[in-house]
């Protein structure tokens, strides 16, 4: 009746996971309790859960991402911690508890924190700055989001029911086959993954429809604002790379369930091909994360430096240029599983070469930077400090791809160092960078400076502190994921480390009270212009908030920098151009389909994880049954009358108008 | 809208020049010119399909070029499709959907091309020795 | 920001510098023609599904070519078992090719005749499509199911395994796409050709074709050259 569940599957002898859960649980149930205590549920059910409105859910992708990262954060600190505490020692964690927990930090790192909050910005900014209402397909999206949720979601079960995978962030087989594997773990890690990928493929199909084709007029190629292009790049990666991460783990999934073949060791399967195949997933995956990144750190260098971006076609074509690139280096993440010379040395030259498109985009970020008044706001800290981490993880990146080298430091502390050097401070500083910039569009009032400075420079030398140390111990010789280490030497360094996660630890706090302190004093930071920056592409000439239909009337881009333009002019001739004539907007009406679709995977992938076949079907053929009824109604849209359009943007344009006469009072202008 | 929207000339600021065209759509639209398109994807189709079975099963040709044959017939039927199914064309109003394929058409090589190659290195490497002593002549 | 923001600057420094020394050349200048496309706005929603699915497409297609992959790679790991030679009835394979050859046929006329508003034309060829399509599955079905009562089945090795996941990948869309299919010809009955359902044909439509591709990728791989000299 219930599969593989049963009583036994409550980790009631392990207190770490069952106070954790407990706790969670409990937190969960408090927020549920409030919101209903409260009567929230009607306005959380239209205005967020059902939204289909791009700014929405990409706050709400934020919103996952922060969450998710604070759990894969904590399960960090159990891991330097453990280190640190079992150098001829037990440590607190036995094996194959500390083993989920590596495995756990790398998937929720990975697919639960860093691509949410990257497909946020995306949600959120790029069709803003292409001067669009929405994307291309608003309902999928929301299904795109719960989906992703979904995946977390089933994830964090495997906390309370059952157990995770202890195979590390791809289970790579034959230790994850059912031989070597024999729980439920991996499949967690299968299904979570899976459906959450799905989602994720969605957002890649859509971005790819909206940036292609769903521009402002007068918004050509080239005049698209940098951070649309690597929206565009990332999408392609998506849609190119994220079926062969379904292929795979459903190939693995066919060897579990059913004694198939691919990928075991007996009877034929290849191992090897799995690691071939989930690395050609797999490398592109990090630029996917980090070109959205780059995109954001080009946002914040052209704004903070009052200045157009250097070298913008330059940049386009780099950023094309890593998106093709970067499908075909995959190889040098199993240099030593033994190809050989030729293909060793073909993968080690491509993935030098994808190093000088990063450098041309460091080189321009830097002189975007000269002769321009540099303001230095948080945004701005962020990208300086993402300059100087990403370029030293860059070069031990380089230093890796020199398969020779590889061979010594493959599977080391070494790499570990590096890939966090990379991903944190490339994509975490970018996701920061871009939550402080983005912040007031979203909520209509800036975030505290002074506490945004104090999580930064926590942040950098925190992260410095604890992984400086690793890149040591790895060329000392210590390999990844020890529970237990039985060598002397490496006791400073391990120490080290951990303190460096206390100053990270600090850092969160600092976060935290920024965003509380932000709130409590939002009046004195509330941006009224809509323009808090002095930014210069089109989302910023929306007020902040911005309205759910973005723009009033659709801008008319007349050169790159569209706002900026618009901007100049206003301001030179000191008035706005004339008002528009308003008229009605089509929008799109708010659909529970993606939260039902959600609903069912999560039931479905939850029973399959457990090999619960009825309720599994159930759920297939309850979501079949949700799209049809979802394809069969009538109303699609619905009109916001001109009016309304017209009392919204004319507020806007009175605190534009204000914003102007204070500065001709100030006798600033020309 | 829906009559315009039945029109897939139809574009927005009602100009039909220099607009896109949907994958699988046409611009000179009539049903006569589409049922010729699809009777003449389905004849070549016929005719290249039959030589692949024909060729496949029999000595007609020097047997070690009959995979490459048979590769080439496939690929020339997929072209068929494209052009004559799928609509898929050289014009300007297709240029995105043709920029797509040829990304859809390199990362599949990038796929299936890098697989073989560091798969066949992989176990030409790796191959146990007692099955190394016996390829030795 | 409060004090000069630096479009004052900007401005300031275009006003004292006649040379434009500090302008480089963004924001002031009139529209430039031939930049690229996008020139009118977005498009229209035909455009935009109809692109979206191609894209959606593109990301099947690879799905398709790791299996394509596996199927290279494991393709002489019989394990001791049957070889890709035991597998093939070619009177089989091509009574399969062609039936999905004719439907994706069928499929064209219909849309043909959706494009001629004629409701009736659509639903037959749909028909028409459809039970081409389930025959198509129904001799695959029995194929495997008399494979498996000779003791060839996926568990048997990793040859097998790749061509039961290459094959069944395949079989597995088709039959999904049939229920697509089934769903909107009831939908085209009750509802007519609202715009939006349209869109859905013209996907399906691409949809239909794009299984035939694969397949003829699937026949001349896995089966005509598994039989050949």
């Amino acid at each position: 009746m219930f599969g593989k569940l049963n009583w036994s599957a409550i980790p009631i002898d392990q207190p770490i996971p069952l106070i954790t859960s407990m706790v969670l649980i409990l937190i969960i149930l408090g927020v549920l309790g409030l919101i209903t205590a409260k009567g929230w549920w009607p306005y959380l059910w239209r205005e967020w859960i059902t939204t289909v409105d791009h700014k929405r859910i990409g706050i709400m992708y934020c919103l996952l991402g922060v969450v998710m990262l604070i759990r894969g954060f904590s399960d960090a600190i159990m891991m330097r911690s453990q280190q640190a505490l079992a150098i001829h020692a037990a440590g607190y964690l036995p094996p194959e508890h500390y083993d989920q927990i590596f495995s756990a930090h790398g998937t929720i790192m990975i697919f639960f924190a860093a691509m949410p909050m990257v497909i946020g910005m995306m949600n959120f900014v790029t069709p803003l700055q292409l001067g669009v209402r929405d994307v291309a397909f608003p309902t999928m999206n929301s299904v795109s989001f719960w989906l992703t949720a979904a995946g977390a979601l089933l994830v964090n079960m495997s906390l309370f029911i059952g157990e995770f995978a202890r195979t590390g962030w791809l289970p790579y087989p034959p230790l994850s086959e059912t031989a070597y594997s024999p729980g439920v773990g991996v499949d967690y890690y299968l299904w979570a993954v899976q459906i959450s990928g799905v989602g994720t493929l969605m957002t890649g199909i859509n971005f790819v429809t909206t940036v292609l084709k769903m521009r402002c007029p007068g918004m050509s190629y080239l005049r698209m604002p940098m951070f649309c292009w690597t929206t565009l790049a990332a999408s392609l990666l998506i849609v190119a790379v994220f079926p062969i991460l379904t292929a795979t783990l459903a190939m693995l999934s066919l060897d579990r369930f059913f004694g198939w073949h691919f990928f075991t060791n007996t009877a034929g399967g290849n191992p090897m091909m799995f690691v071939n195949l989930i690395w050609a997933w797999g490398h592109p995956e990090v630029y996917i994360l980090v070109l959205p990144a780059f995109g954001i750190f080009s946002e914040v260098f052209s704004t903070f430096s009052g200045k157009p971006l250097f070298g913008y076609r330059s940049m386009v074509a780099a950023t094309l240029f890593i998106c093709i690139v970067s499908m075909m280096v995959w190889l040098h993440h199993f240099f030593t599983m033994g190809s050989g010379p030729a293909v060793n040395t073909a993968f080690g030259i491509a993935t030098s070469v994808i190093a000088v498109g990063t450098g041309v985009k460091i080189y321009n970020w830097i002189f975007t930077m000269y002769g321009g008044r540099v303001r230095f706001s948080v945004p701005m800290l962020w990208s300086l400090g993402f300059i100087f981490t990403f370029v030293i993880g860059g070069m031990t990146g380089v230093l890796l791809a020199v398969p020779p080298a590889d061979f010594l430091v493959h599977n080391s502390m070494f790499l570990v160092a590096h890939f966090h050097n990379v991903i944190v401070g490339g994509v975490i500083f970018g996701l920061f960078a871009g939550l402080d910039y983005w912040f007031p569009k979203a909520f209509g009032f800036r975030l505290h400076q002074g506490w945004g400075k104090a999580t930064f420079w926590f942040a950098i030398v925190g992260f410095w502190v604890t992984f400086a140390p690793l890149y040591w111990l790895g060329l000392e010789g210590m390999t990844r994921r020890l529970q237990h280490i039985n060598v002397e030497a490496w006791r400073p360094m391990l120490y080290v480390s951990l303190f460096g996660v206390g100053l990270l630890v600090i850092g969160v706090i600092c976060q935290v009270v920024m965003l509380v302190v932000s709130i409590l004093r939002r009046d004195e930071l509330r941006d009224v212009t809509g323009d808090p920056w002095d930014g210069r592409s089109l989302e910023w000439a929306t007020p902040s908030p911005a309205p759910f239909f973005n723009f009033a009337v659709l801008p008319n881009v007349e050169g790159e920098e569209a706002y900026w333009g618009i901007k100049l002019r206003a301001i030179e001739t000191q008035h706005l151009s004339p008002e528009p004539k308003y008229e009605p907007i089509e929008m799109p009406a708010n659909s529970p389909v993606g939260f039902f679709t959600a609903f069912f995977a999560t039931v479905t992938g939850f029973s399959l994880i457990w090999q619960i076949w009825w309720l599994a079907a159930l759920g297939l053929v309850a979501a079949f049954a949700g799209f049809v009824v979802f394809a069969w109604r009538d109303v699609h849209d619905f009109h916001v009358p001109a009016d309304e359009v017209a009392r919204v943007d004319r507020a806007r344009r009175a605190a534009r108008e204000a914003e102007i006469e204070r500065l001709a009072q100030q006798g600033a202008l020309p | 809208m829906s009559d315009e929207e039945l029109n897939p000339l139809f574009h927005p600021d009602g100009s039909a020049e220099g607009g896109d065209v949907a994958p699988g759509d046409a611009s000179e639209e009539s049903a006569g010119h589409w049922v010729l398109n699809s009777n003449l994807g389905l004849g070549f189709s016929i005719v290249l399909t039959v030589a692949a079975f024909v060729l496949a099963g029999s000595h007609i040709i020097y047997g070690p070029s009959v995979p490459v044959a048979l590769i080439v017939l496939a690929i020339a039927q997929m072209g068929v499709h494209l052009v004559f199914f799928l609509h898929v064309t050289t014009g300007p109003d297709n240029t995105n959907n043709v920029l797509a394929l040829a990304f859809g058409i390199l990362v599949v090589f990038l796929i299936i091309a890098g697989s073989m190659w560091i798969m066949s290195h992989l176990s030409h490497n790796m191959m146990p020795m007692n099955q190394l002593a016996r390829m030795q002549p | 920001m409060s004090d000069l923001p630096a479009t004052v600057e900007t401005l300031r420094r275009l006003h004292e510098d006649p040379h434009r020394l500090g302008h480089s050349g963004h924001g002031r200048e009139g529209p430039v023609p031939g930049t690229g496309h996008g020139e009118s706005g977005p498009a229209s929603k035909r455009i935009i599904v109809g692109y979206g699915f191609w894209i959606f497409l593109l990301s099947d297609i690879v799905l398709f070519s790791c299996f394509f992959a596996a199927f290279a790679v494991e393709r002489g790991a019989t394990n001791g078992g049957p070889g890709i030679r035991d597998l093939v009835e070619m009177p089989r394979v091509g009574l399969e090719t062609g039936a999905l050859l004719l439907s994706s046929y069928t499929c064209g006329l219909s849309f043909a005749a959706t494009n001629a508003k004629s409701r009736l034309w659509t639903q037959v060829f749909l028909i028409i499509t459809g039970l081409l399509g389930l025959a198509f599955v129904l001799m695959e079905l029995q194929e495997f199911v008399s494979l498996w009562a000779r003791g060839i089945f996926p568990q048997r090795s990793g040859f097998l395994t790749a061509f039961f996941g290459l094959v069944g990948c395949h079989g597995l869309h088709v039959t999904l796409a049939g229920v697509w299919l089934a769903t909107m010809m009831a939908q085209i009955q009750v509802k007519g050709f609202r715009p939006e359902i349209v869109h859905r044909l013209i996907c399906f439509n691409l949809f239909w074709h794009a299984l035939d591709i694969v397949w003829i990728g699937i026949f001349t791989i896995v089966y005509l050259m598994g039989v050949g000299p």
